[in-house]
């Protein structure tokens, strides 16, 4: 398994995940202090460090309650004096923002690096984010790797940069680069022991302002200045040689398209691709373009390389071919046909590969495809709450704020009601701002782990400004979308946690009406719901409910058995209450009964499709699901 | 020009086990050191969604991802997933797939609605499959599974009919080995067993 070769102390070749090859090179940095709040594409690193915690006594990780407490967390022990990690996704960074840019005056003690991914096509992201200004504009410095191996090598040299120049390093991935698995060599692990430290050994203050904040940002610019000359030597930027006067100059996973596509259209040209995109080496580009008449910016999202290097060519008669000529677009990711399109009709000249074709014909015979949407599990609490919502607000008149987790499904076919949903915690300040305006009811809904990482100042607000709007609070124990870790109302985590309790933080803050639901009553819930939209005031629902999928897990766990429910076809009528409104995976029609069946493998037996059913079709197997 | 590139397209439903075929066959490049790139979806961890890796094996593949029309071959857990990713498959190139179908709860209400007649069938597939390959393997990867003593081996079961495949790069016994190390120690028997089942059913094809 892949977590033995992790943790294995021998230098070794082996196939790893991007995700997983981060891990490792963090092992391997010797770093002590980790902390992350999940979020995809970097998902599968936390979940790692999660278990590795465990067989390193001297590795601390932790699961923070959001992204900026994260960073924190690893930039107090790296001013203290170990190394600290921690990785998020692009947006997470907006969250962590405010600490990031002054970390960038600050700079550190021992090396910290912090880790973001885009998410170029939104895979599993709100926007396509490009994160690469960020570094720029907060004076760090940028690495960008290619592929597993260099994101594992990458996190090494971040921590020697990091160390050498007492600043934050920043490392930019794209999804294709953390969901990438591949052959990675990795090198002896070797960590050391670690004992306390004291605060007298550091000869440094973390603060800024004034003026002091002046002469901070003249020394982060003048490190930049050595750290760029670093750069000219790094062999993280390096010249694939070739011949012609049209060159590419490529970053990231674009680099591996590049390569494949170049193979693909028979070309030979020079390739430079960037490993460090923050400064640039402005030397080794300009000794690259020496001598060619043309040069293509290879890159997914925004221009960023492309406006940088037009800036840096300047008044000569270089031409750069890449998104502002139109040549390249800056939605969606890339891939090798979209670059061999792209570099074909440059040179103009044909593509030797009619890919549109594929996607055409594939476009035909798909038509006959039913969708397979995003849907909530079998046995998600979720679904159970929101068949009680849409009876309770079915005649009602209201604007529905939605909030980020699995709920933000709700969106989707075949519900589709959502009126807004920006990012976490935005469900609160929305409804607030729109109460003010509005003569329907405002609705927020907001998930455990969204309220701990954004929303509480959202409520406290809408409290303390006496705001009319109701927010229907989902508990189901974990951050369910990202892979159910804990977050601060789970009773687990990494080390020993203390659980905490929404319905008491929520009646703490004054909130006058607050009511605690089972998620898996989903009749008894609609006169709940009704109630508490009707009044005036703040009104907080908090539903309660396990994840299905954490659920279960537990259970198989315990040894306990998860025992799916049937369908009894003497009695059932083909009513299909199970299925409209319900939408539940298990659920499946027998074509030649016309009665729906449950399919054992993946019912979870949370008993609410026999609930819902008016002639008690529906009953639990009593048994255990057949391994 | 004889290039060094084997393409496979892997496709299922979240929670059928996709992720254990490109460990193992990633794995099993590893020890035979060859060169191995995967683009893997994961994400939202929601069951009952579309999953795909692509998974691409020798020198000259760089890209994580297959270009359109390149797979050599397509492998799926789900039936109507080999279809939906059928841009990546090369004419003539091999599919082996999982004859089941697993419905979508949208698909079910629409039957209830009286929206469409009936469910979406494997024949249905098929005739559109045809329309881009005559080498398709529909497996009943859940009676073979089933036989070998376990129905989550469906996975498994699939992976041994893979290596039916006349150029798959891969030697049998390594793959063998490899899912021997990465399937819970209890469960190596089975495994292996479905894994020669899968076998054997491919090899009756050719
Ligand atoms: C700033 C930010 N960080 C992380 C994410 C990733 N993310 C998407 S859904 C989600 C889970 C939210 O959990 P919760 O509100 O408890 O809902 P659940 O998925 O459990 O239903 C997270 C963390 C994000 N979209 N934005």
């Amino acid at each position: 398994m892949a977590v033995q070769d992790i943790i294995d102390p021998k230098s070794k070749k082996t196939f790893m995940i991007g995700n997983q090859a981060i891990a490792r090179g963090v092992l391997e940095s010797d770093v002590k202090v980790t902390a992350f709040f999940p979020g995809s594409p970097t998902n599968e690193i936390l979940d790692t460090l999660y278990i590795l915690s465990g067989e390193f006594e001297d590795l601390k990780m932790e699961v923070s309650a959001n992204e900026k407490v994260a960073l924190e967390t690893a930039a107090g022990a790296a001013m203290a004096g170990v190394r600290g990690f921690t990785s998020m996704k692009s947006v997470g960074l907006n969250v962590a923002s405010d600490t990031f840019f002054t970390l960038g005056y600050t700079g550190v003690n021992a090396g910290l690096v912090l880790l973001i991914a885009d998410d170029p096509h939104a895979h599993s992201s709100q926007s396509e984010q490009d994160g690469r200004y960020y570094a720029e504009a907060a004076h760090v410095p940028m690495l960008e790797p290619s592929s597993a191996q260099e994101a594992y090598e990458a996190v090494k040299y971040a921590f020697e940069l990091s160390e050498k120049y007492e600043v934050l390093s920043l490392i930019r991935t794209t999804t294709r680069v953390n969901h990438q698995s591949s052959n990675v060599e990795i090198d002896e692990l070797d960590r050391t022991t670690s004992e306390k430290k004291s605060w007298k050994d550091v000869h440094k203050k973390f603060y800024t302002l004034g003026a002091k904040a002046r002469k901070l940002k003249e020394n982060s610019l003048n490190k930049l200045e050595n750290i760029q000359e670093d750069f000219e030597e790094s062999s993280l930027n390096r010249v694939i040689e070739g011949e012609g006067t049209t060159g590419i100059i490529t970053s990231g996973v674009s680099f591996l398209h590049v390569q494949e596509a170049l193979q693909v259209l028979d070309l030979d040209m020079p390739v430079l691709k960037l490993g460090t995109t923050y400064p640039l080496p402005e030397n080794t580009i300009m000794d690259f373009v020496d001598g060619l008449e043309q040069v293509i910016v290879v890159e997914e999202l925004m221009p960023y390389l492309e406006d940088r290097i037009t800036q840096l060519a300047k008044g000569s008669e270089l031409e750069i071919r890449g998104k502002r000529s139109g040549d390249f677009g800056m939605v969606g990711e890339y891939d090798v046909p979209r670059i061999v399109n792209g570099i074909s009709s440059i040179l103009e000249i044909d593509s030797p590969k009619d890919y549109d074709k594929f996607v055409k014909k594939a476009e035909e015979l798909k038509e006959i495809l039913p969708k397979r949407t995003p849907i909530f599990c079998a046995g998600c609490p979720h679904r159970a709450t929101l068949w009680a919502l849409q009876q309770a607000i079915k005649d009602k008149d209201y604007v529905f704020n939605n909030d980020i987790g699995c709920y933000s499904m709700f969106l989707l076919e075949p519900y589709e009601i959502t009126d807004s949903l920006l990012c976490m915690g935005s469900s609160l300040g929305l409804s607030s701002g729109m109460q003010h305006v509005l003569d329907e009811k405002v609705i927020a809904m907001i998930g455990d782990s969204t309220l701990f990482h954004a929303g509480l100042p959202g409520l406290v607000n809408a409290v303390h400004n006496q705001h009319d709007l109701t927010l229907i609070v989902l508990d189901n124990s974990v951050t369910a979308m990202t892979g159910q870790q804990p977050n601060p109302g789970s009773d687990f985590g990494p080390d020993e946690v203390t659980e905490i309790d929404i319905e008491s933080v929520v009646k703490s803050l004054n909130v006058e009406k607050v009511k605690k639901i089972n998620s898996f009553q989903p009749q008894d819930n609609v006169d709940d719901i009704v109630e508490m939209i009707e009044y005036q005031g703040v009104s907080v629902i908090i539903s309660e409910g396990p994840c299905a999928l954490y659920h279960d897990r537990l259970k198989r766990k315990q040894g306990e058995p998860i025992i799916p429910n049937r369908v009894d076809d003497d009695t059932c009528r083909s009513i299909y209450k199970c299925v409209r409104n319900f939408y539940c995976p298990a659920i499946e029609l027998n074509m030649d009964s016309s009665h729906t069946e449950i399919k054992k493998d993946l019912c979870d037996g949370c008993m609410v499709c026999a609930k819902l059913c008016p002639i008690n079709a529906i009953e639990s197997t009593g048994g255990e699901k057949d391994e | 020009m004889n290039e060094d590139k084997f393409n496979i397209m892997l496709s299922g439903v979240g929670g059928q086990g996709l992720m254990l075929l490109s460990e193992t066959i990633g794995r099993a490049c590893s020890e035979m050191d060859k060169k191995v790139i995967t683009g893997e979806q994961h994400g939202l961890s929601q069951r009952s969604g579309s999953i795909y890796v692509h998974l691409r094996i020798g020198e000259d593949a760089h890209s994580p991802l297959i270009p359109y029309g390149e797979a050599d071959l397509m492998v799926s857990l789900e039936g109507m997933e080999a279809l939906r990713n059928i841009e990546y498959l090369k004419p003539d190139g091999h599919i082996i797939s999982s004859n089941r179908l697993v419905h979508h709860p949208i698909e079910t209400n629409k039957v209830v609605e009286e929206e469409v007649e009936e469910y979406i069938t494997i024949e249905d597939i098929v005739e559109k499959l045809e329309e881009v390959t005559e080498n398709i393997y529909m497996l009943d990867s859940l009676s073979l599974a089933k036989e070998a003593g376990n129905p989550r081996t469906e996975n498994v079961v699939l992976l041994g009919a893979v290596t039916s495949i006349p150029n798959f790069p891969l030697e049998r016994d390594v793959l063998k080995e490899v899912v021997k190390e990465t399937v819970p120690e209890k469960t190596i028997d089975v495994n292996l067993k479905a894994f020669e089942l899968g076998y054997e059913e491919g090899s009756k094809n050719r």
